[in-house]
C-alpha cells in the first residue's frame, strides 16, 4: 500500500482503532466471551449499519435521506404483519417483494425530488411522515412476527454469529462493490462533487440520483428486514424512525462521508455503526442513565462532522 | 437614494395569490364539511391554535432565509416551556428569565458552529436535537424536577381572550354585551396567543424588510462568499439569526405548553416538520436569499386549517399523518412549479 493509498484510508483505520478499542473495553466489562456475545454485537451493529450504508450512498450522491428510517420502519411494520405464520418459502418470495417495495419507494423519492426541484431536505421530511403514517396504518401495535427459518437466517440460531455476519458482509461485496466499480459509482461521485460539471460531462444527474436513491431504499428495506428478523417483531413509532435517520446520518459521517457529497464509501459506515452500537452500551454497563447515550450520540456526530470538517479544510489549503 | 429591491415583487405577489386561494379552497372545505367552521369563533380559533406554529416558523424562516435550518427548534420550543413550568415555583420572572436564557445560549451555540466552524447546519441541529432531549430526559429526574405545570398567568396568556369581560357590570342581562352573538364572537375570536403571534409578526416582518440586519440575512443567504467579501461579518449575522430563532421557538413553545396546560417531553415534536413545511410552503428558498415571513404567515394558516380538517374528518393519527406528509408535498411541489414558470 503506497502513501497515498494509505493517506486516503487513514479515515477508516482510525475508526477501526477506535472501534477495536470500543469493543476491547466492552468485552472487559463482560465476564466471558464467546460466540453468544459476538452475536450480540453483530445483531446491535446489523440494522443501523445497513441503513448508515444506504444513507451514505444518498449524501456521496451529494443528496440527504430524512426519511430512510421511515422506510427501515414501514418494511419492519409490513413484514412483521405479513410473515406472522407463513411458510418459510413463502416468507422468503415477501421478503423479495418488501426488498422492490423499499427500492420502489428510494426510486419514487428520488424521482419526486429530481422533477419537483424542491430540496432533498423538504422532500424527504415530508415523506418521513407519510411513510410512518403508512406504517402506523399497516401496524396499529406493535406486535407481528416472521418465519422462524427465515429469522434464524438473518439472525443465526442462539450461540451462532455466523448468518448476522454474512447478512452484514454480503452488502457490501453484492451491492457495494460492484456498484462502486460501474459506471454509476463514478456518476455517483461526480454529482456529488459538482452537479453543474457532471451534467456538462453527460451524466444523466436525475437518473443517478433516482438510482441512488433507490440503492438507499434497498437498503433500508433490508433494515427494516432485519429489524424483524431480530425483533421477530414491529415497532411502528415515529421516534424510533427518528433516532434510525439520525443514527444513519451519524453514521455516514462517522464513517468518513462528508455532507457537501462526493466523498467516502461504504466501509467506513458499516464499521462506524459499531461504534455507535460500543458507546451507549459500555455507558449503560456503568449504570449510567440510557438518556446520556443520546446525549453522547449527539455530541459525538457533531464533534466528528466538526474535526472531519476542519481536517478537510486544512488538507485543502495545503495543495 | 435607488430603493433597493429585495426580490421580484411580481413573483412574489403572484405566489402570495395563490397561497390565498390554496387558502381559500381549504377553508371552503372545511366549511362544508362542518358548517361551524363558517362561524366567527372557528376562524378565532385557527388564530388560537396557528399562533404558535406561527411563532415557531418565524424562527425557522429568519433561519432558512440566511441558507440555515433550525432542527433543534421543536426540542428548544418544548426546553423553554419546560423550564419556565418548572422554575415557576420561583417566581414568574426567574423562570422566563432562565427560559430566555436556555434559549440564548442554545441559539448561540447552534450560531457559533454554523457561522464559526462552519458546521453544516443540518447535522448541527439534529445533533443538538438529540443533546437536548437526552439532557431534558435526565434533567426530569434531577436537576429539572418539579411540577410540570404552566404557570396560571401563562395559561391566561395563552388561552384567554385579549378582551377581560368576567369584570363587566351591567343591570339586566339582556343589556350584557357578553349574550350578543357578534360581540361574544369577537371576543373569543381575539385571543392572546393570536395577539401576541400578531405582535411579533410585525416586529419580524420590520427587522427582515426594514433593518440592516434584515439585509445582512438576505445577503447571507444569497451569497455569503460575496457578503463576506463586502465586509459582513457573517458569523455574527449567522449568531444573531441563530438566536433570534431559538427565542422565537421558546415564546412559541410556551404557547403551547400554556394551551396544553401541563408540560411533556414531547409537547412540541410534532411542531418540527410543519415548522419547516410552513416556510417552504410560504415561499422561502432552503437555500437562502428568498421569501419572506408574510408567505411563511400563510403557510402556518394553510397548515393549521389542514390539520383541522383533518381532525374534522376524524381520521385515525396514522391517515392523519398520511395525508399531512402528502399534502405538504404536494403543496411545496405546486409552489415550486408556480416560481419556476414566473
Amino acid at each position: 500500500m503506497n502513501l497515498i493509498q494509505l493517506k486516503r484510508q487513514s479515515w477508516n483505520l482510525a475508526i477501526i482503532v477506535l472501534a477495536l478499542v470500543l469493543g476491547a473495553w466492552r468485552i472487559s466489562q463482560l465476564p466471558q466471551f464467546g460466540a453468544y456475545e459476538a452475536r450480540t454485537f453483530v445483531l446491535g451493529i446489523l440494522p443501523i449499519a445497513l441503513l448508515s450504508m444506504g444513507q451514505a450512498l444518498i449524501i456521496i450522491g451529494g443528496g440527504i435521506n430524512l426519511a430512510i428510517g421511515a422506510e427501515a420502519v414501514l418494511i419492519n411494520c409490513l413484514s412483521a404483519k405479513y410473515m406472522l405464520d407463513t411458510s418459510f418459502s413463502k416468507s422468503l418470495m415477501l421478503a423479495v417483494v418488501f426488498i422492490i417495495v423499499g427500492v420502489l419507494i428510494g426510486a419514487l423519492t428520488g424521482w419526486i425530488i429530481s422533477v419537483s426541484g424542491i430540496a432533498d431536505i423538504v422532500v424527504t421530511l415530508a415523506t418521513s411522515f407519510l411513510l410512518v403514517g403508512v406504517a402506523m396504518y399497516v401496524m396499529p401495535q406493535p406486535g407481528g412476527g416472521i418465519n422462524q427459518t427465515l429469522a434464524d437466517l438473518i439472525s443465526g440460531k442462539v450461540p451462532n454469529f455466523i448468518p448476522p455476519l454474512i447478512c452484514l458482509i454480503l452488502p457490501i461485496l453484492l451491492i457495494w462493490i460492484p456498484l462502486y466499480r460501474s459506471k454509476l459509482g463514478i456518476s455517483m461521485y461526480a454529482i456529488g462533487s459538482n452537479k453543474d460539471a457532471a451534467f456538462l460531462s453527460g451524466v444523466n444527474v436525475n437518473l443517478t440520483r433516482i438510482k441512488l436513491y433507490a440503492f438507499g431504499g434497498l437498503f433500508a428495506a433490508l433494515s427494516g428486514l432485519a429489524l424483524t428478523g431480530i425483533t421477530l417483531s414491529s415497532s411502528p413509532f415515529a421516534n424510533i424512525s427518528n433516532t434510525a435517520t439520525l443514527n444513519s446520518v451519524a453514521g455516514a459521517v462517522l464513517g468518513g462521508v462528508a455532507l457537501s457529497g462526493g466523498v467516502g464509501g461504504l466501509i467506513g459506515p458499516a464499521l462506524a455503526a459499531l461504534i455507535l452500537y460500543f458507546i451507549p452500551t459500555i455507558l449503560l454497563a456503568y449504570g449510567i442513565d440510557p438518556a446520556y447515550s443520546q446525549i453522547i450520540t449527539g455530541a459525538l456526530t457533531i464533534v466528528v462532522v466538526l474535526l472531519g470538517g476542519l481536517l478537510r479544510k486544512r488538507t485543502a489549503g495545503k495543495k | 437614494m435607488i430603493k433597493l429591491k429585495m426580490f421580484d415583487e411580481s413573483r412574489i405577489s403572484k405566489s402570495m395569490l395563490s397561497l390565498t386561494g390554496i387558502l381559500f379552497a381549504l377553508y371552503i372545505i372545511t366549511g362544508l364539511l362542518d358548517s361551524y367552521n363558517f362561524s366567527i369563533p372557528a376562524i378565532g380559533n385557527i388564530f388560537y391554535l396557528g399562533a404558535a406554529l406561527g411563532l415557531l416558523a418565524a424562527g425557522q424562516t429568519i433561519c432558512m432565509l440566511t441558507g440555515g435550518i433550525d432542527l433543534s427548534l421543536a426540542m428548544i420550543a418544548t426546553g423553554a416551556a419546560f423550564i419556565v413550568s418548572v422554575k415557576s415555583s420561583s417566581g414568574l420572572l426567574v423562570a422566563l428569565s432562565l427560559a430566555l436564557l436556555y434559549c440564548i445560549v442554545i441559539g448561540a451555540i447552534n450560531g457559533l458552529a454554523v457561522g464559526l466552524l462552519g458546521m453544516n447546519p443540518l447535522i448541527m441541529t439534529l445533533g443538538m436535537n438529540a443533546v437536548l432531549i437526552g439532557v431534558f430526559t435526565v434533567g426530569v429526574t434531577t436537576f429539572l424536577q418539579g411540577s410540570s405545570t404552566v404557570p396560571e398567568v401563562l395559561v391566561t396568556l395563552s388561552t384567554a381572550s385579549i378582551i377581560d369581560t368576567s369584570g363587566w357590570v351591567f343591570e339586566s342581562a339582556t343589556a350584557d354585551p357578553r349574550s350578543w352573538p357578534f360581540v361574544a364572537s369577537i371576543v373569543d375570536t381575539l385571543s392572546w396567543p393570536f395577539f401576541i403571534w400578531l405582535l411579533v409578526s410585525l416586529i419580524v416582518l420590520f427587522i427582515l424588510a426594514r433593518t440592516g440586519l434584515g439585509r445582512l440575512i438576505y445577503a447571507i443567504g444569497d451569497n455569503a462568499q460575496s457578503a463576506r467579501l463586502a465586509g459582513v461579518k457573517v458569523w455574527k449575522v449567522q449568531v444573531t439569526t441563530y438566536v433570534m430563532c431559538a427565542i422565537l421557538g421558546g415564546i412559541g413553545g410556551i404557547i403551547l405548553g400554556g394551551q396544553s396546560g401541563a408540560v411533556a417531553l414531547s409537547l412540541a415534536n410534532s411542531f418540527l416538520l410543519p415548522s419547516v413545511a410552513a416556510v417552504v410552503i410560504g415561499g422561502t428558498s432552503i437555500m437562502g436569499g428568498i421569501g419572506g415571513y408574510k408567505g411563511t404567515m400563510m403557510g402556518t394558516l394553510i397548515l393549521t386549517l389542514l390539520s383541522s380538517l383533518l381532525t374534522t374528518i376524524n381520521s385515525s393519527e396514522a391517515v392523519k399523518q398520511m395525508i399531512y406528509g402528502a399534502i405538504v408535498l404536494a403543496l411545496a411541489w405546486t409552489y415550486a412549479k408556480i416560481s419556476e414558470n414566473s
